[in-house]
Formats: structure tokens, sequence, C-alpha cells
């Protein structure tokens, strides 16, 4: 579904934050990359979206390289994209104004985009939020909100950026559970390891402008490469 | 809607620049220091929201703002609008620093007539008659800078009319485009911060008065 | 959003005091902006080109800035020349081109690239802050320097939260078109800008209370005219003196 071969990135007049990186994701199989501040996650995440441009190597959109902003629209629409800070998301006055705006940009009539609202509302447990103004809701809210507005346009990929900076244990276990039973394929980018390790099979390292595996998936335990040994991060 | 340097006669110069001293006289009459961040920081959002593309058709326009600045602001977009034309004059060349007065003039004084024709409809309690009024004000805020802009240049020479004409015509969809962006706009802070629209002039309470 | 785009430099435009600069480019546009005598005209442009050519100026940016002020003065172009009335020169079907109307059009295109080309070389070759103290020390009233002031301070913070609520609906697949849909979606951008401006100037008028201010803007440092400011003041003034002798002597038109 989507595949980065060989990804090289740098900003403008700074040093190189991706270099030679691959990634492979598959439908359904749901990766998580875990980094230090300022490893490139969030890059990583624009570059896929095509917010970004890489500087060099290759990127894979269901099996078409997109080469101009036409053609990210257009893998746009099966790639749910959740960012870190939910206040760059939503801009609506209230709740299901901000959820139905992907339908209408996807062309869904306004009934149509009314109905992809309840049930996504429905869905993430938060219906009786529908009527509520945005900018009035608490961090948490705002957070299931915003996915809400990725899930509303029915992506075949979803694509969180750190989604449980600031949220309550409570929010955080709340997501997972809506993770697991409706998200089958995802790009999860945290610093919370054990969430990661929770929210997705195969857990990635993005270190010096490359992705490694940890070793690390579901429940913690150590597949594939080796044995844990004692001097392993958790 | 920025007339560019050395179109203007002198005359007409001179007695936008004189209109601009006294509505901007007037404007900081009224702001209190607790007012001065707000109103900076509202004319820096109405500078930013000026940069936008708005697409009509096959063309694009900038937004002007001027209506919903005069909604929120009343006599203060006088300073707002002339603050935000000198940067606009200085970093970008965009009008000047003699025509700054009659910019000012053409975009402000449409402001505060409309503060004070629409701000009824657009506070009342009735979502659809803000809706108008918010209309209302963006579309006319447009139209009567429209003319104050043509009368100000056919007051400069006979020579000018026929431009001043069609200047004045061509703002014709940018007066439709601005009255629904200024509708939906006031729909927007009624729903969310009724307060940036409601009790901007009644903030001067006593009480408030530092 | 980079506002200074010129404001980096070592020329002596750069390194001058920048209320010289603001009093000289006054006089200077005013002066111009007044002149009708044709030769003056001239002279401020020729004048204001020398100026901004010795400020050492990125010059594919200064081009696209006079293409910008030069918008509004090819519309009148198209008018100007058939419009006024005077000594018929040519003919086009019912348009008559007049001598007058070439003449008016050309002192506007000369008039405004002179006011703009000095106003670049001259204020855009300071940084908002060093004119915003340079303004505090002109005497222009304190409540509106400070207008200025914060209103440049937040144009790049409200221009950063815009840019982040565009992508943000950009990857919800949001094309602007000219349709309702659109005008809707932007305008609560714009509403959305509108809020966070408000809430964040009670934050920035609490933080001010707290830092004891009561309504006036002080400046710690202060200007120092050295000896080529004088110099400078005083050629300034020797061109403004010049351009007025020119508009109000007779002789040349």
């Amino acid at each position: 579904m989507i595949r980065l071969e060989d990804i090289g990135f740098a900003y403008p007049n700074s040093t190189r934050v991706l270099e030679g990186l691959d990634l492979l994701c598959d439908e359904g199989t749901r990766i998580g990359i875990v980094g230090a501040n300022g490893s490139g996650k969030t890059t990583l995440l624009h570059i896929i979206m095509g917010l970004l441009r890489p500087t060099s190597g290759t990127v894979t959109l269901f099996g078409r390289q997109p080469s101009s902003e036409a053609d990210f629209r257009e893998a746009r629409r099966r790639m749910g994209f959740v960012f870190q800070d939910a206040d760059d998301q939503l801009f609506c006055p209230t709740v299901a104004e901000d959820v139905a705006f992907g339908p209408r940009n996807l062309g869904r009539s306004a009934k149509q985009a009314h109905e992809m609202v309840s049930r996504t509302l429905d869905m993430l447990g938060i219906e009786h939020l529908e009527k509520r103004v945005t900018y009035q809701l608490s961090g948490g809210e705002k957070r299931l909100v915003a996915l809400a507005t990725a899930l509303a346009m029915e992506p075949e990929v979803l694509i969180l950026d750190e989604p449980t900076a600031g949220l309550s244990e409570e929010t955080s276990e709340q997501l997972l559970g809506i993770l697991s039973r409706h998200i089958s394929t995802s790009i999860i980018v945290s610093h919370d390891r054990s969430f990661l390790q929770r929210a997705s099979d195969e857990v990635l390292l993005l270190e010096k402008g490359v992705l490694t595996e940890t070793g690390m998936s579901e429940m913690g335990t150590w597949s594939r490469s080796r044995p844990p040994s004692p001097g392993d991060p958790l | 809607m920025h007339i560019s340097e050395g179109v203007l006669a002198a005359p007409v110069l001179a007695g936008a620049t004189v209109a601009a001293g006294a509505g901007l006289a007037l404007g900081l009459k009224e702001l209190r220091p607790n007012r001065i961040p707000r109103v900076a920081v509202l004319s820096s959002a109405l500078f930013v929201g000026s940069l936008i593309h708005i697409p009509i058709g096959p063309v694009s326009v900038h937004l002007v703002l001027n209506g919903i600045c005069g909604l929120i602001l009343g006599w203060a977009a006088f300073p707002s609008i002339l603050v935000a034309l000198a940067l606009q004059a200085i970093l970008f060349q965009f009008g000047g620093i003699v025509v700054l007065g009659a910019n000012t003039v053409i975009l402000a004084l449409p402001a505060v007539l409309i503060h004070y024709l629409c701000r009824g409809m657009v506070r009342g309690r009735s979502h659809g008659v803000a809706w108008v009024g918010g209309f209302t004000a963006g579309a006319a805020a447009i139209g009567l800078g429209a003319l104050l802009l043509g009368g100000s240049l056919t007051l400069s020479g006979e020579a000018f009319r026929e431009a001043a004409v069609v200047a004045v015509t061509a703002n014709l969809p940018v007066l439709f485009i601005e009255g629904l962006f200024t509708a939906f706009c006031v729909s927007f802070l009624r729903k969310v911060k009724p307060e940036i629209l409601g009790t901007f002039d009644t903030l001067d309470h006593p009480e408030e008065r530092l | 959003m980079h506002l200074e785009e010129f404001a980096e430099g070592h020329s002596i435009w750069h390194r001058m005091d920048p209320r010289i600069k603001i009093l000289g480019l006054f006089s200077f546009a005013v002066v111009a902006a007044l002149s009708n005598r044709i030769s003056v005209q001239v002279f401020a442009l020729l004048t204001a080109i020398v100026v901004l050519m010795s400020a050492g100026l990125n010059e594919r940016k200064v081009a696209s800035r006079m293409a910008v002020v030069n918008g509004f003065v090819l519309f009148l172009w198209l008018f100007l020349p058939f419009t006024t009335g005077g000594e018929p020169i040519a003919q086009l079907g019912w348009l008559v081109l007049t001598r007058e109307g070439i003449v008016l059009s050309l002192s506007i295109t000369m008039k405004a690239n002179a006011i703009a080309a000095a106003t670049i070389a001259l204020l855009g070759t300071s940084t908002v802050f060093d004119l915003v103290h340079a303004m505090i020390h002109l005497r222009i009233p304190n409540l509106l320097v400070q207008l200025f002031f914060f209103c440049y301070r937040y144009i790049s913070v409200i221009h950063l939260e815009y840019t982040r609520l565009r992508t943000g609906m950009k990857v919800r697949c949001f094309t602007p078109r000219s349709n309702i849909h659109t005008y809707r979606s932007l305008a609560y951008l714009m509403g959305m800008l509108f809020v966070r401006s408000y809430d964040r100037s009670e934050r920035i008028y609490q933080a001010m209370v707290l830092r004891g201010f009561s309504g006036t803007f002080w400046t710690l440092d202060h200007f120092h005219m050295h000896r080529r400011d004088w110099i400078a003041l005083v050629c300034m003034s020797l061109v403004i003196l010049l351009m007025v002798v020119g508009q109000l002597a007779g002789g040349i038109p």
C-alpha cells in the first residue's frame, strides 16, 4: 500500500533528517515508529502524505508513484491523517461540521455526510459531542474528534502523529480500544513505546535517518531477530 | 483595493489625509490600554486573512475583510486598517505612504458605517437575521469602499472617470464573495465566541476602566 | 513567513539611522507625489533608482515587488491615454490617443515607481523593530506605534497558525473551488483565526500587566547620529530642496 525506498530528506540550510530510509506498509499491517524528538518522525509522515517532497528516493502509494500535487491529492483520499496537535486540524464551529468536512470534500452529499458523522461518532463513542462547539472541548475530546474527522473519510490506512501526547490514561485506553476494534492498517508515530507495542504489529525505530527493527511487537514480547538480553529497553 | 502612489491629485490626497486623521483620533480615543493588544492582534489576523486567495470562476481574489473588521472593532477600525496598510506599504509596497490616508478612508469609513448599520442584526437573537446582517456588512463595506475609490479617482481628474467606473464594476463579484464570507464568519463567531461580536464596545465599562 | 526580505545587508542604507530614513522617505514621497512637472518626476525617478541600486538587494525580489506596483499603473494605462482631453496624436477606431493622456500616464508611472523604489531602499533596509524604535523618537503617537508593533509582531505567529490549519484542510482533501463549501470553509478558518487571536491577546495583556505595563512604550537604548548620518541628512535635504525648487521655479515644464 505504502512503500518508501531510499528516502533522503533535508530541510533547507539544515542537516539531513532522513537518509536512505525504507518503509513498507501492506494492507493489514499496523506499524509503529518510535524515535527521539527531532529524529524526523513527523517529517516522515509528511512525506507519505505529500506535504513534503523527499530530496531523494521514491514514494509509492497504492501502486503508483505520485509526482504532482494532483497525484497526491488522489492518494490522500485513501489515507487518513491525524496531526499531533488537534488544534491544527479542527476549524469548524461544531463537531458535526468538522467531521462532515472531509466527506463533503470527497463529494458526498450533505445527507450522506451527516450519516457519516453519526456513524463515526457512534463508532468512537462520542456521539454526545456532535452539537458541541469544537473550540470549547477538552484536549482529550478534541483528539478524539480529530480522529473522527479522519475516520469519517473511510481511509484505507490511518496515519497518526503522536496520538497519546497530552492524553489522560483513560483516553489513551479509549483510543487503543478504538484502534484495535476498527483499524486494520495503520502507521503510528510516537515516543510512547508501551502504547505502540499494544497498538501495532511491529515497532520500528527511527534513528540517524533510517528505520530499524526493534524486535518489539505486540504485548511487548520479543519476536524475530534475537532473544532479549538484560540491557534491552522494555 | 489599493490606490498606488502618484495617482491622486493633491487636494484629494489632502482631504483624505485630514479625514483619516479625524477617524484615527476618534478610534484612538476609545482605545484603553487593555484593548491595544486585542485590536493589534485582530489586525494581524486581518492582515493574514487578506493574503488568502479566494477563487471566483477562473480567477482568484484577495479578501479585503473591512466589513468584518468594522463589525468587530467599530471606530477602532481606523487605527487597525491604518496600521495594516502601513505595514503593507512598507513590507510589500502595496499602496504607499502618501496615499495611506486615502486608502485608509476607502476601507475604514465603510467599516465604521456598517458597524452602526449592521451590528444590531449581527448581535440579535436570530441566526438567520445575523447571517443576512453579516452578508450585508461584508457586501456593503466593499461596495462603499469601491464607490469611495471610484470617487477619489474621479475627483482627481475628468480623465479618470472611465477607469473609475471599471474599477468599481470589477469589485461587484468581490462584493458578493465578501458578503458570503462575512456572513459565514459571523455565524462562526456567534457559535464559538459571541463576545467578539457582541460586547466589544461595552468593554469600556466603568469597572474595566483602569 | 519572512516579511523583511530586504532588511539584511551591509549597504550604506542598511547602516543608516532609521530616523533619517523615515524623514527622508516621507519628504521625498510627499514632494514627488505632489509634483506636476515632468522634469521633477524624471529627477525623482532617477534618484530613487540610483538609491535602490546602491542598496545591493536581490534583483529578482526587487523586480517582483516593482511588478506589483505597476499592476494598478498598467490598469490606468488602458484608459488615461484615451480618456484625457487634449491634442490628438493618433486614432485607433473610435479611440483617440492624446498627447496629454500619454503625459499623464507617464507622470503617474514615474511617481509611483520613484516612491516605491525609494520605499524599498529606505524603509525595506531597516527591520520593522528599528522603524518602530525610530517612530517613537519621531514623536509618532505612542498608541499608534504600539498597535503597529504588536500587529507586526503577531502576523507571523498567526500566519503559522493559518498555514497549519490550511495543511490540515489539505490532508482532508480540501481544494478551493468557486462554491459555497469553499467560501464557508475559508470563512470558518478565518473565524478560528479571530477567536485564537482574541484569546491570545488576553494572554498578552495579562502578561503585560504582570510586568507593570501601564500604557506607554519606553525605549531603552537610543540612536546615535554618526558622521555619515549627518552627511546623509544633508544630501537628502539637498535632493528634496532641489525637487521643491524645480517644482516651484518656472522654465522647463
